[in-house]
């Protein structure tokens, strides 16, 4: 277990639980977790459906909360925050990445990445600006501001969603299956990434039924019926890089710059 | 001020993404809205072209007519024409007031009739206004060339005349008139003078067909009558108005022989008094059409929230995603909110110009008179905001309730 006094902890979950109710039936989905994630670390979750991995990725995004136990987030309780102070939270802490992109589908990149900024108050038109550009560097999509998600590849969809997590400069990344409905190779081009970014300081929670793609991470959590039922430290952990480079290309590169 | 311009940005944006839907949901707003401007440009209208009528004729006038009109059942019997009150105006009712009357400038005597008048071989059907000498001045009677009948052709009954403009023209063509003989139901009549053209009234009729004679020769000559249509008195100054209303109604009354406890057998109006009522009466027509087109603007709400309902469900991805990324709901709520605002204003402002559109139309291609007044458009504007506020609440309430979690997982 990750010591977390020196508040060198992102993510200090304990004992947390969340019991669900169907009709008359009672579904207990987590059922004490205790996680704890330092900064800097690239974290994954797997487990089986139904082992309350969404459950916990939900309360850990703020988009739930739990019944018991607590969470801080960045230092921060909040596990009994209301729904417009989680709003604020999400905006600010959480970026996420989801399997299925979830962009707007009538709006650009250069919109879509914009938007947390549209929903939290500070920052001039200039930083905006100079933010939204960083996010777009980041994920090598220079050149491609205009375009809609209807123009853009799988690989590059995805590129925009994970522009739109950084672009508020959250605490935490989080990622549910994002390799999900992409090939192996623009997979692992988008695990490049998550690397790339983990190397410059981000902290970053994976959630997959992928091992291939657990292995890129530092540590593997195994959820099982509500609880942790093993933890695994990967030594040394794939690199994206070196696998693309072994790689037949399906998708051309968009930009070099990654 | 960023949320809100990016919520009318993206208002717009979702319209346009639906252009044929959003149309057919602003319809409703366009002709409700379209509706209400129109009718009440054309109820403006037609209060300000009576008004000015009313006022043409002359100012601080008291009209007197023949008959009781406060009492109600009198209404049938006038029309079937057994009312002996019909005949209860004289010209010497005339005399008498400006006989005794301390608080007029004068009064006139008036009989309207419908006669043709001919010249040679040529006919026209005029409108026949006999007065007194006094009718130059209290109806406003603007003479051209020549001059108008004198007091003296009044008393003698002369066979003169003066015509109106539409008259000349039918008649003469560009022939002068002046001293000219014409026949007005069979008898002569020599032209002493032209009227000044006053155009169309309310109603659209030609005010200038018509031709002016003393009221005696039409009373002994063409009709055969000895009473009179109404009397015409104009009071000193506006002040004094009620008192002369008064004044009259006592010299009426002695001059009748009326006893106490008998009721008049005429009515006494001012002119203010014929204004109240005409007013009354375009204000109920423009209330009664407003009223309709409200009904008009009601449903087209109601396609609005119809509208606004779907769109929510159509886009509850699209709310998981903002939620997700930091939106409250009260950003949820002010983005629909605004939608369905943009959505009735948009449909308000085209029905004003389509309203704006009929009403020129209106005004140059038929009799009725039109005002747009800036009123009705800032009521029609306020109308389609509450509109749009009012059946968008719900919806965006809605829209805003969601549980991003389940609005994430939604296809």
């Amino acid at each position: 277990m990750e010591d977390c006094k020196e508040n060198n902890c992102i993510i200090d979950i304990t004992d947390i639980t969340k019991t669900y109710r169907l009709g008359k039936i009672e579904v207990r989905a987590l059922r004490g977790i205790d996680l704890k994630i330092r900064k800097g670390e690239f974290i994954s979750i797997m487990g089986p459906s139904g082992s309350g991995k969404s459950t916990l990725m939900n309360i850990i995004g703020c988009l739930d909360t739990p019944d018991g136990g607590s969470y801080f987030l960045d230092n921060t309780d909040v596990s009994q925050l209301k729904d417009s102070n989680l709003a604020d939270i999400r905006n600010k802490k959480i970026g996420f990445v989801f399997q299925t992109f979830n962009l707007l589908s009538r709006s650009n990149t250069i919109s879509n990445i914009e938007l947390p900024l549209i929903y939290s108050k500070r920052g001039s038109e200039k930083t905006r600006k100079a933010k939204i550009y960083e996010s777009l560097k980041a994920v090598g999509l220079i050149g491609w501001e205009k375009h809609k998600p209807s123009e853009l590849s799988g690989g590059q969809r995805q590129r925009v969603a994970i522009a739109r997590a950084l672009v508020n400069d959250p605490a935490i990344i989080l990622a549910d299956e994002p390799t999900g409905n992409l090939d192996s190779v623009t997979g692992e081009e988008i695990m490049s990434i998550f690397q790339n970014l983990n190397r410059n300081g981000k902290t970053i929670l994976l959630v997959t039924h992928e091992l291939d793609i657990a292995r890129h991470t530092n540590r593997i959590i195994y959820l099982r019926d509500g609880l942790i039922s093993n933890e695994e430290s990967i030594e040394n952990p794939i690199n994206a890089d070196q696998m693309l480079a072994t790689m037949p290309k399906l998708e051309d590169k968009v930009s070099k710059s990654i | 001020m960023k949320r809100f311009s990016e919520s009318v940005k993206i208002a717009f944006q979702s319209l346009a993404a639906n252009k044929l839907r959003a149309f057919l949901t602003m319809l409703g707003i366009i002709i409700g809205v379209g509706a209400v401007v129109a009718m009440m440009s054309i109820g403006y209208g037609a209060q300000e072209s009576v008004i000015s009528s009313v006022q043409g004729i002359g100012s601080n006038l008291i009209i007197v007519t023949p008959g009781n009109r406060e009492e109600e059942s009198h209404g049938f019997e006038q029309m079937i024409g057994e009312d002996k009150d019909r005949k209860a105006l004289t010209v010497n009712d005339v005399r008498t007031i400006e006989r005794e009357a301390t608080l007029l400038n004068g009064a006139a005597p008036a009989i309207l009739n419908s006669s043709v008048v001919k010249y040679l071989n040529k006919n026209q059907r005029v409108t026949v206004y006999a007065s007194s000498e006094k009718a130059e001045f209290i109806y406003n009677f603007e003479v051209d060339k020549g001059n108008f009948y004198t007091s003296s052709d009044v008393l003698n009954s002369a066979n003169v005349v003066l015509v109106g403009q539409t008259v000349i023209n039918k008649l003469f063509g560009r022939i002068d008139p002046m001293g000219k003989i014409i026949k007005i139901d069979g008898k002569n009549f020599t032209i002493i003078g032209t009227i000044k053209p006053k155009g169309t009234d309310q109603f659209g009729n030609d005010q200038d067909n018509s031709v002016t004679i003393p009221i005696t020769t039409a009373q002994n000559k063409l009709y055969g009558i000895d009473y009179v249509n109404m009397i015409i008195a104009q009071s000193k100054s506006e002040d004094t108005m009620k008192q002369a209303s008064y004044e009259v109604e006592r010299i009426l009354r002695r001059a009748h022989n009326l006893a106490p406890d008998e009721k008049n057998d005429f009515t006494v109006q001012s002119q203010t008094q014929l204004l109240d009522i005409l007013g009354t009466i375009t204000s109920i027509f423009t209330i009664t059409i407003s009223s309709i087109a409200g009904i008009a603007l009601l449903v087209g709400g109601i396609g609005i929230m119809n509208i606004m309902l779907v769109s929510v469900t159509e886009r509850t991805r699209e709310i998981g995603i903002r939620k997700a990324v930091g939106a409250k709901n009260k950003d949820i709520l002010l983005q629909f909110l605004t939608e369905s605002v943009v959505l009735s204003i948009t449909g308000g402002i085209l029905g004003i110009a389509f309203a704006v559109t009929v009403s020129v139309l209106l005004n140059n291609f038929t009799i009725l008179t039109t005002n747009i007044s800036a009123f009705s458009i800032i009521l029609a504007l306020t109308f389609s905001t509450v509109v749009g506020l009012f059946f968008g609440i719900y919806p965006a309430m809605r829209a805003a309730r969601l549980n991003p979690i389940e609005a994430l997982r939604h296809e």
